[in-house]
């Protein structure tokens, strides 16, 4: 088994790993924004912040500029940990808006505590000559960005890494190492490949075997996927994942995934303990967007916690993890696959 | 152990009342895959050293047609140059053991003889031909540019796409191209070797390649194998060398199967005037056939050279060549056999060499059974009418 457990010492404080972290929606304008969670629920001092969308939010950005602290804007105290990546996603994929520069001085201005390097994701398409051209540039912008990161900024920074195969993985972070500065690698483009889960296994390993640094993965740590990433010895990982599936009206349960709440017609007690479903009814749940992205959160934060006791009390985590993945044929046969992998690697 | 007249043994022969540590004659008539003994007849060694030679020499393609009898030595002959030509590293020789029903079974078997692993090898060595160019690295061979892109001093990405780019140059064939860069990615190296040795992939997997055609045809199959000439070739090797074996197997296919095959043969020899060499081995009946009947195709085989039944002398010399490894005595020339019983042997093989190797091998275990201490007539005649 490659579950590691570490301690980052980041300037807002140090936090245990392996941590999720929440994907915090602060400067995007929409009504989907993420209930309060820092505070309730312990361990979660954490958030992922989209550095870009901020900087891009005139007035939010003004009031930054102005004195206000992110933490404040946020709403959360100062002691939160922020992992700032650099919205990738929205980028054009002919190029960002921003230099690697101008990047780091709005994370730095944000004070987070990671950095994330500019990245632009690949697409499935096009695996000859744009992916490539892609990972290239992606590279150019984490070395460009581990010669601007000072010296005496202790904010750690991640070089964002892409690639569809293991040797492209591989090769990248082997060069990133040989280039650059970084405290930690941050494993993207897994989105758009997460249903084929040998591949997305397979990439992550390979990850994991080029560097010994910490190891985040981008936007996959769906409530199925958590114990496979916590199991393939990831540190950390965010997810708007209870966002997305609140957004479906979808109850996410450890072990379950997530059920529809229309396809639930009746219960007097709902099946989890949570400080939100343990004294409401299904009802009130349904109502309530707000609830229920809490609920999803508190669901994934009992699989992590019931991962690390069964790790902590030398239960056998593959057998935790055979039930885990029992009732899901697909899931299932993920685990297998990477339980073979990662056998013959240990 | 005997049972119901079957006495099963492992005990060792002893040979040394002949002076030798074991029988160095084949039981059976299958030809060694790296024979060590090459028996010659003059003229054919002669007209296979030329070809070769003169293909090694001016970069220009020649083709050479062995013809003989079942049993007169052609797989022997091919095999043997074949071993001859694997200890140089300049040349790349495949073995085809018999055409099958056409171009594309000869194109399957003959990159089935490179073998995967030879032929992710050639795509190591592209992509350290492509860093040459394109980094400030000077790579040599394929274990050079592997551990500089595993150290990561190299980003595979640099290499990729100009290798593809160039290779689709060198071959005009794009998903050629793709399937021999691919072979240096774990996750895909199956299918794209699956797909140039023909054996087919499914659609779903030829996308993941980004490979446009299916390479299931004759047309196809001279494509593919052109542009694996011209990428070695480009890669410094002096010239590729295919071994047909069996080739009067053709003559059992209809007639209009027969003719694609010759057709594809000769559009192959035409598409490659340079670096290329044909080596056939066929029954002299079939290759007379093919010689009045397709005149397009034979006409471009610069020679036919014909294996002879042995001569008695030949019949000493081959005896000798066997025995002579396997001696612990200071003996030498054709002891323990005699003169006598050698063209005895002749007589009745009518100097077929598989069949000369076939008796003798019998003849001695028959004259050690009879604790004989030189092998006259008497046994050899034994061993024929006992058969
Ligand atoms: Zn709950």
């Amino acid at each position: 088994m490659l579950y590691r457990q570490r301690t980052l010492d980041l300037p807002h404080g140090d936090v245990e790993t392996p941590i999720l972290l929440p994907v915090r929606n602060v400067g995007k304008r929409s009504s989907d924004n993420t209930p309060e969670y820092v505070g309730t629920i312990p361990d979660l001092p954490t958030a992922m912040i989209n550095a870009r969308s901020i900087y891009q939010r005139a007035p939010m950005w003004e009031r930054l500029q102005e004195g206000v602290t992110l933490r404040e804007e946020m709403e959360v105290p100062e002691d939160t940990i922020v992992f700032a990546d650099s919205g990738g996603l929205d980028f054009d994929p002919t190029g960002p808006d921003i230099t690697p520069a101008e990047m780091l001085s709005i994370q730095r201005h944000l004070d987070a505590d990671i950095y994330g390097t500019i990245d632009i994701p690949l697409s499935r398409e096009n695996w000859v000559e744009e992916n490539h051209r892609r990972v290239r540039q992606n590279i150019e912008y984490a070395i460009q960005t581990s010669e601007k990161h000072r010296e005496d900024d202790a904010s750690l920074l991640f070089a964002s890494v892409h690639g569809y195969d293991p040797e492209t993985v591989r090769n990248n972070i082997q060069h990133l190492e040989q280039r650059g500065d970084f405290d930690g690698y941050a494993l993207g483009s897994l989105s758009l490949i997460r249903t084929d889960y040998k591949k997305t296994t397979r990439l992550i390993l390979a990850a994991r075997r080029a560097t010994d640094k910490h190891l985040h993965v981008y936007g996959l740590g769906g409530i199925t996927y958590l114990p496979l990433l916590l199991y393939l010895g990831v540190d950390s990982f965010d997810s708007s994942a209870f966002i997305r599936n609140a957004g479906n009206r979808n109850y996410l349960l450890p072990g379950f995934g997530g059920k529809e709440l229309h396809n639930i017609d009746h219960l007097d007690y709902l099946p989890c303990p949570c400080p939100v479903c343990g004294t409401r009814t299904l009802d009130e749940i349904r109502v309530d967007r707000n609830l229920l992205v809490r609920h999803n959160l508190w669901s994934m934060v009992t699989e992590l916690r019931r991962f690390r006791y069964i790790a902590a009390s030398d239960k056998d985590v593959e057998a935790y993890l055979d039930l885990r993945f029992q009732d899901n044929e697909v899931t299932q046969r993920a685990y297998r696959a990477a339980k073979q992998q990662v056998r013959r690697l240990v | 152990m005997t049972q119901h007249g079957f006495t099963i043994s492992d005990q060792k022969r002893d040979y040394s009342r002949f002076g030798l540590e074991e029988n160095p004659f084949p039981y059976s008539p299958v030809p060694d895959d790296e024979p060590d003994i090459y028996c010659g007849q003059e003229h054919v060694t002669e007209a296979v050293s030329d070809t070769v030679s003169t293909v090694l020499s001016t970069g220009k393609s020649k083709h050479l047609v062995v013809t003989g009898k079942y049993g007169n030595g052609k797989s022997h002959t091919l095999k043997y140059t074949r071993s001859l030509l694997r200890d140089r590293e300049d040349v790349v020789v495949g073995y085809v053991a018999q055409p099958g029903t056409g171009f594309l079974d000869i194109y399957h078997e003959f990159m089935a003889d490179l073998g995967f692993d030879y032929v992710q090898q050639v795509a190591y060595e592209l992509l350290a031909d492509v860093a040459r160019n394109e980094t400030e690295y000077n790579p040599i061979g394929s274990a050079a540019i592997k551990s500089l892109i595993d150290e990561g001093e190299i980003l595979l990405s640099e290499l990729v796409p100009p290798a593809i780019k160039r290779l689709s140059e060198t071959a005009k064939f794009a998903d050629f191209a793709r399937a021999v860069v691919h072979l240096v990615y774990e996750d895909t190296n199956l299918y794209a070797w699956q797909w140039l040795t023909a054996e087919g992939i499914r659609y779903e997997q030829r996308k993941e390649l980004e490979i446009h055609s299916a390479l299931d045809d004759d047309t196809m199959a001279v494509r593919a194998f052109t542009s694996m000439k011209n990428l070695l070739i480009e890669l410094g090797y002096d010239a590729v060398f295919v071994f047909i074996d069996e080739f009067e197997s053709i003559a059992r296919l209809s007639t209009k199967d027969e003719q694609t095959t010759l057709n594809s043969l000769r559009h192959l020899m035409d598409q490659n005037n340079s670096g290329l060499c044909l080596l056939f081995g066929c029954a002299p009946e079939v290759w007379q056939d093919v010689m009045s009947e397709y005149h397009a195709f034979s006409e471009r085989i610069g020679r036919e050279v014909a294996l002879q039944p042995l001569t008695a002398e030949q019949v000493y010399e081959l005896v000798e060549q066997y025995l002579n490894p396997v001696r612990n005595s200071g003996k030498q020339g054709i002891a323990p056999f005699t003169k006598e019983t050698l063209e005895f042997v002749l007589q009745q093989s009518q100097g077929n060499i598989r069949q000369v190797l076939a008796i003798c091998s019998r003849i001695l275990d028959a004259a050690l059974r009879q604790e004989q201490k030189t092998i006259g007539v008497a046994v050899a005649e034994d061993v024929i009418e006992s058969v």
